[in-house]
């Protein structure tokens, strides 16, 4: 059982580190589903755009957080 | 041609990636407890993944509509790389940890010797569950990578033969890998599965690359830049 669960856990794992991050990306391609469909190319770079700048704004804020845990003064 | 390399590398990349952690773990247990029941915990695990890869692989790519499965397989596989990614970010950065076999290594050996049984079911269990779970990964990435690009066998070639070398290498070595550049090679593979996963996302939405597969190289430049920006800005020092 206890390995059933560490596996299940494993598997969410692989996807979810931070669970907000993972909600912003769906979200970032929901919208890009809608937008790409109705104004193509454009729609696209602004997909690559968003979802590059979620990744250096989460890992700037973690980045941020890790730092201040580490010097709490 | 260009394509079928391309899903090669990045499978091959991404499990050696995974077979190096797994490899530290079996080594862990034969050399504190002796070889047979770490390799027959090895060879279930890998015997449990082939089933894995075949049926899951094969019901993958031969029954979801191909548009559907472009979507939902490279929104998992851009989360997938995403979470790569944003770790090796921290770490090149110096805020987390770097990924130590050695350290991984003695934490190893370190739970074996507190089992105080001497019972071969141990060693066995401990390298069936390692492998097991870190070859989870492969699986994923060989069906990811593969299954959505027409590139199956290429992608279970690439998992394939990462595995035989990162065995190979350790049954010559006798120790933990802890000169593979991990981190590093992580970095590099979380570029591209984060690339190869906007664009089959996109795909399955109904879009049209420019330039077709060779926009993932322009896609692995973006991530590279905007991960080496994160990395820039935690760095910089913080104005209190």
């Amino acid at each position: 059982m206890r390995f059933l669960s560490a596996a299940a856990r494993q598997i969410i794992g692989l996807f979810v580190g931070d669970w907000l991050q993972s909600i912003v990306v769906v979200l970032i391609l929901a919208a890009g589903w809608f937008a790409v469909s109705r104004f193509g190319l454009p729609a696209l770079v602004i997909l690559v755009v968003l979802l590059a700048g979620q990744l250096v704004w989460f890992a700037y804020a973690e980045g941020l957080k890790q730092s201040r845990r580490r010097s709490p003064s | 041609m260009g394509q079928q390399l391309f899903i090669f590398g990045a499978a091959f990349l991404g499990s050696a990636v995974e077979s190096t952690e797994a490899l530290t773990i079996v080594l862990a247990v034969g050399l504190t407890r002796g070889w047979r029941a770490p390799l027959l915990g090895a060879a279930a695990a890998v015997v449990a993944l082939g089933v894995l890869v075949v049926a899951f692989g094969q019901l993958i790519v031969t029954t979801v509509p191909e548009s559907a499965l472009k979507l939902v397989v490279g929104t998992l596989l851009l989360l997938f790389g995403l979470r790569w990614l944003h770790k090796a970010v921290l770490r090149s950065a110096g805020v987390v940890a770097m990924h130590d076999e050695q350290h991984a290594y003695e934490q190893a050996v370190a739970q074996l010797e507190s089992a105080v049984t001497t019972r071969d079911w141990v060693g066995f269990v401990l390298a069936l569950k390692g492998v097991f779970l870190e070859g989870l990964e492969v699986v994923f990435i060989v069906i990811a990578v593969g299954g959505t690009g027409h590139g199956f066998p290429a992608a279970v070639a690439g998992g394939l033969v990462a595995a035989i070398v990162i065995a190979a290498v350790g049954v010559v070595v006798r120790r933990p890998l802890s000169r593979v550049p991990e981190n590093t090679l992580k970095y590099g593979v979380g570029v591209i599965l984060t690339s190869l996963g906007t664009f089959w996302a996109a795909e399955g939405m109904g879009a049209r690359w420019p330039l077709d597969f060779v926009s993932i190289l322009g896609l692995a430049a973006v991530y590279l830049v905007a991960s080496r920006m994160a990395m820039t800005l935690i760095r910089r020092p913080q104005v209190a």
